[in-house]
């Protein structure tokens, strides 16, 4: 079969469907990361229009342009879109186009996953993009701090949008962060180790980890705040035993590691496309991964240094900007890492070159700013002025937008297949970078004079006018700058030459590929023996198009790739990937009912969509695997490999392993709230605690027993046992909830319910995937089959298990206790 | 009406870096330190950045830039900042002493209320009396939403959150009008809402507190 | 995994111990706590944490808990020791701050 054959071949079984169908049933990574990209760029454009209505407001005194009531919804929105609707969603787009491509395989490891989390994204950013419209959109700042952001301070539906529809937005992110963990752990071309991945591999894996860790909090806090508001639950209550504080360090427990969720996959791409400019390779390989990990590590010990004016001890203030201080360590690593590679290479002054500039320039002055608010008595002062404004936009816009049209720059070859061909990138350039620091410079200056954030108006002789102005029209001027890159890319997407493969004669897998890429990115995998392999083997293009490496034989006529071991990346098992569908879209259409029965509180939709959706899950489920069992298959260059869903640990149960991790923070945020609340709120100890007895304590404990085992039975008598522990657990759940009926009386009434509500959800879980296992038998799918599936189920009913001990715990100790 | 005349007069009546009291002063010097700090540090940084195009060709070693400008150089600036920072902390907190005036402050959307515990059932509304030439230890609380007190000439911010009780130190240094912000934003009136240090002399303040001038 | 944990347990027990002392602290000044008043249960908690960062990190270092390949094994060790000073910088306060005011 020559080249030309197996790339027809393969295309026939891996394109998605001709036309805008194929937009709706594509689960193809190349196109889903490009439709990522495209709808987060639309939201930067929305955004960018909020920032400029604020500029616009603030350019003089007295601004009769917009009012307060309008004012506080645009800067409220400007910091969500940007933040969860356009700078997460782009990390994630990027990721879901490249990481196959550097990695050296086919697709991503759960192609419908994928798609899912791009609809929910695309139906929770339309609902924000509706109240916007509107004129309900939230108006408590970015960060929603209640009371303001609850009934008492906004009693309309505004806030409800923040709460529902961002949390919506973040299954996307919570989908895609498993997604890539698994990818990059498991989905590698053979021979690759982890210690010749790609750096950029590194960055996505360790900010995929913190996604995962770090949007429980937030998830959490909404539903215990939307709670709050739709049912009068009062965790953030005073009077009734909340506190305002618990909203703020769930906020900020999640608020900071966000911050470097964006800066990390940034820095991913410098490390990548810096040496390639320098026309060298990295400096100090195993020292940037060691920062990448401590900097994720210890972002999520930084959180209360948005909390300095809070009223907190001074030693707790201490230990959080001891903290603070200590996170420029590794970045001062990674700057200097780069700076060195820069040294020992010879750099040019290329597009994306020119971007990594600004981004020095620029973050570096953001991260200095960033330094000295960590100082506490300076933050004291400095803390909710402009120059907060201004340290978080040298950051932001430093840290994540630079790098990213430095980015943009350097794949759009890539993502074209064509030569940057018009010149209208350096005239954007130097309307933007001194556009940016004249828009922000003198900002911080400005926080000083004593200018607030957030403030809708100001008036005259405060030496603010000036800098004000300044900044708007100098906010102008990057506006249209970006107006300008917006065009270069759609001119030279659309235009132009077609481009050689690798025009920066780089090392990495994606450019062994021909661009625009083909659906099925490699007609064959390559076996990896270095960090660079374009480096080590230029003819490695050509003979991946010859099939000379893995799965090159496309005769099985269906999607397959190759798994390998994590740390040694030997060749483990062939995947079989879905085809195209439109249950991803459907599935995340319900989803969003869901979500919509809660916002306009139609209740009744809430549990029908609840329905609907596991039962997309199931379709979704069911068609995976087969009955008789295929055996080892040939994967070519001798290779002789068993398919995934018949090993003991398929992709799914590595999926369910960090989803749980997910599951395992939001619960332990959930206990960390308890405790606050338990130690700090003013209005404690409730005026009774619930003490579950004897009785209830034994069937939980029996419960969750049989659930445990249940996982471990075969699958008839595995369901039957669970449905027991379910029964038990339930019946436990409603001897403590008689005894606290009303969960409006006390956050700790309230905390109950919720624990409770948890525990009981999770045993439902366990029993419908025990029942699916069951199902799986009476459909007469072999042993082997049914193995990775049983593993799964048994991942779940033990999770149940412990989490209904540990709940029953959480709800008896005070009790004992007082 | 008089007050916001003359404050909106003033160049710096909300300066944190024209300070008119201890605590303010002492962060204001903080900031000169880091403000030179930082810019050393850039400057430092973007020369060796521009030197990589300059510099003649050759090996470049690893253990210099990781080890010696990634981990030394900020270990060594942070462990002093954090020293500065820390030792600065420790000497604004509100410690107890003879002469401190206690004076409690109640947030509400969009206005303050101010008592005084030298003059029990005395409240000001948007005017805060006190000594100047004495430590004043503010105790804020809010009847609402979470809001924030900053008078910028005389001390950093504290937030006044329902429920709890925060104590902030602030001094005047001379007598006069000092501008109040809250700090916090808390909804529509959140622009205006301001209010009014008012530092007396000696003699002043005794007077406020026997309740004359009302 | 195992080297996955290898290069994330140091510093994750970083995290725990740090927030452990945190939440110590928020106890030790909140209105619920009756015992005597005093930082040495901090300090205790302090140095219990550098504690297991040296075992963790002697671990580590002689290859009682091996990586073969040596570009991670440097990594796993630059985290480790990172863990340690990262413990002791952090928790530092514990000895010098005043602690409930
Ligand atoms: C395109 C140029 C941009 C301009 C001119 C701009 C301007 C501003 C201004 C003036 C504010 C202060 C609003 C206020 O306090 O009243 C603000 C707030 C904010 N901006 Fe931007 N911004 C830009 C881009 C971005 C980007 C790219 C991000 C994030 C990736 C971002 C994130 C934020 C956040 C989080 C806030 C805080 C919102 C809040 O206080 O609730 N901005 N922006
Ligand atoms: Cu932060
Ligand atoms: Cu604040």
């Amino acid at each position: 079969m020559n080249a030309l054959r197996r790339h027809r071949a393969l295309t026939r079984i891996w394109a998605s469907a001709p036309g805008w169908k194929g937009w709706f049933t594509s689960v193809n990574h190349t196109d889903l990361g490009r439709m990522f990209l495209t709808v987060a760029v639309f939201f930067f454009l929305v955004g960018g229009i909020l920032a400029m209505l604020i500029r616009a407001q603030l350019a003089t005194p007295r601004s009769a342009f917009m009012g307060p009531e309008t004012y506080n919804q645009v800067f409220t929105m400007h910091g969500t879109i940007m933040m969860f609707l356009f700078a997460i969603p782009f990390f994630e787009g990027l990721a879901v186009y490249l990481l196959p491509k550097l990695l050296g395989t086919r697709d991503l490891a759960f192609p419908r996953l994928t798609a899912y989390g791009f609809w929910c994204y695309v139906f929770g950013g339309s609902m924000m993009i509706f109240a916007l419209l509107a004129g309900i959109a939230p108006d408590s700042g970015w960060f929603m701090y209640p009371p303001l952001s609850s009934t008492i301070g906004a009693p309309g539906i505004n806030s409800d949008f923040w709460l529902i529809g961002i949390t919506f937005v973040e299954i996307s992110a919570i989908s895609a962060a498993v997604e890539i963990t698994v990818t990059i752990l498991r989905y590698r071309a053979p021979g690759m180790s982890l210690a010749k991945m790609p750096i950029f591999a590194w960055y996505a894996l360790v900010t995929a980890v913190m996604i995962l860790t770090g949007f429980p909090p937030l998830i959490l806090g909404s539903i215990l705040l939307e709670l709050e508001r739709a049912f009068g639950m009062p965790f953030f209550q005073v009077a009734q035993g909340g506190d305002a504080l618990l909203w703020q360090h769930l906020f900020w427990m999640f608020g900071h590691p966000e911050v470097y969720i964006i800066f990390l996959p940034a820095a991913g791409a410098i490390s990548t496309i810096l040496p390639v400019m320098a026309r060298t390779t990295l400096m100090g390989y195993g020292w940037v991964v060691a920062a990448a990990v401590s900097l994720a590590v210890l972002s999520f010990g930084l959180w209360v240094h948005h909390m300095f004016t809070t009223g907190i001890p001074h030693m707790g203030l201490a230990f959080f900007s001891a903290a603070s201080t200590l996170v420029a360590v590794p970045t001062a690593v990674q700057i200097f890492a780069w700076i060195g590679t820069l040294w020992r290479g010879r750099p040019g002054l290329h597009l994306p070159m020119m971007w990594l500039l600004a981004f020095f320039a620029t973050f570096v002055i953001g991260g200095l700013t960033g330094v000295m608010v960590a100082v506490v008595p300076f933050d004291w002062q400095a803390h909710d002025t402009y120059f907060i404004v201004a340290h978080l936009h040298y950051v932001l816009i430093g840290g994540f937008v630079f790098p990213m049209l430095a980015a943009l720059y350097y794949w759009m070859p890539h993502f074209v297949g064509r030569k940057t061909y018009f010149k209208l990138g350096g005239v954007a350039f130097w309307l933007i970078v001194p556009g940016f620091h004249g828009t922000f410079l003198l900002l911080h200056w400005a926080g000083l004079l004593g200018m607030r954030r957030r403030i809708d108006s100001y008036g005259p002789g405060q030496g603010w006018e000036i800098i004000n102005l300044i900044a708007s029209v100098s906010g102008f001027v990057m506006a249209i700058g970006f107006a300008l890159v917006l065009i270069d890319v759609i001119i030279n997407a659309v235009t132009a030459i077609r481009g050689s493969r690798d025009p920066w004669r780089a090392g990495t897998l994606e450019w062994a590929m021909p661009t625009p890429p083909a659906a099925y990115n490699f007609a064959s995998l390559p076996h990896v023996d270095s960090r660079d392999p374009l480096y080590a083997d230029r003819e490695l293009p050509v003979r991946l198009a010859r099939g000379e490496g893995y799965l090159g034989d496309p005769a099985r006529g269906r999607r397959e790739t190759l798994t390998v071991d994590i740390a040694t990346g030997a060749p483990r098992t062939i995947v079989v990937f879905p085809g195209n569908t439109a249950l991803p879209v459907l599935m995340s259409a319900v989803t969003g009912l869901f979500f919509l029965g809660m916002l306009v509180k139609d209740y009744w939709l809430v549990p029908i969509s609840a329905l609907g959706v596991i039962g997309c899950a199931l379709a979704w489920v069911w068609s995976l695997g087969r009955r008789a069992p295929e055996g080892p298959l040939d994967a070519g260059r001798g290779a002789v490999l068993p398919v995934a869903s018949e090993v003991a640990d398929p992709p799914g149960w590595w999926g369910s392993l960090f989803l749980l991790l997910a599951d395992g923070t939001f619960l332990g945020s959930l206990l960390f709230g308890y405790a606050f609340l338990w130690t700090i709120a003013p209005n404690w100890p409730p005026p009774a605690y619930a003490e579950p007895g004897p009785a209830a304590l034994a069937l939980v404990l029996a419960g969750a027993a049989l659930t445990a085992v249940g996982g471990r039975l075969g699958a008839l008598a595995g369901v039957a046992a669970a449905l027991a522990g379910t029964v038990a657990v339930g019946l436990a759940a409603l001897a403590v909830l008689a005894q606290v009926p009303d969960p409006a009386a006390h956050a700790y009434d309230a905390t109950v319910w919720v624990l409770v509500g948890y525990a009981l959800l999770h045993q439902v879980v366990a029993l419908i995937m025990m029942a699916l296992v069951a199902a799986r038998r009476w459909a007469g799918h072999s042993a082997v089959t049914r193995r990775g599936a049983a593993r799964v189920a048994r991942l779940w009913s033990d999770y149940a298990a412990l989490v209904a001990l540990l709940a029953a715990a959480a709800v008896g100790l005070p009790g004992v206790l007082a | 009406m008089t007050t916001l005349v003359a404050l909106a007069g003033c160049e710096e009546s909300l300066s944190a870096v024209h300070p008119a009291g201890p605590a303010a002063a002492t962060i204001a010097t903080l900031w000169w330190v880091l403000l030179a700090g930082a810019t050393a540090i850039f400057l430092f940084v973007a020369g060796l950045l521009a030197w990589a195009w300059r510099r003649p060709p050759g090996e470049v070693a690893e253990r210099p830039f990781v080890i010696g400008l990634g981990l030394a150089f900020p270990l060594t600036v942070l462990a002093a900042l954090l020293a500065y920072g820390l030792v600065v902390g420790e000497r604004l907190l509100p410690r107890g002493g003879a002469d401190v005036v206690v004076v409690r402050a109640e947030a509400r959307q969009w206005a303050w209320s101010f008592g005084y515990d030298d003059a029990p059932g005395r409240v000001t509304e948007d005017e805060l009396h006190i000594p100047a030439g004495r430590p004043v230890d503010v105790a804020l609380t809010s009847a609402d939403v979470v809001h924030g007190f900053w008078v910028p000439r005389l001390a950093g911010k504290l937030d006044a959150v329902p429920g709890h009780v925060n104590v902030l130190r602030l001094e005047a240094d001379a007598p006069g009008r000092y501008g109040g912000l809250g700090s916090e934003f808390n909804g529509v009136g959140y622009v205006g809402h301001r209010f009014t240090v008012i530092a007396h002399d000696a003699t002043g303040w005794q007077a406020f507190l026997a309740g004359e001038g009302e | 995994m195992s080297t996955i944990l290898r290069l994330s347990l140091p510093l994750t027990l970083w995290l725990a111990s740090f927030s452990a002392v945190y939440g110590l602290h928020g106890l030790l000044c909140s209105s619920r706590w009756t015992g005597p008043d005093g930082r040495w249960p901090l300090i205790a908690a302090a140095l219990l944490a550098l504690a297991l960062q040296g075992a963790l990190l002697a671990l580590i270092a002689t290859r009682r808990w091996p990586e073969p390949e040596p570009t991670l094994h440097r990594t796993s060790l630059i985290l480790a020791v990172a863990a340690f000073v990262g413990t002791g910088w952090t928790l530092m306060p514990v000895a010098f701050v005043s602690h409930c005011l």
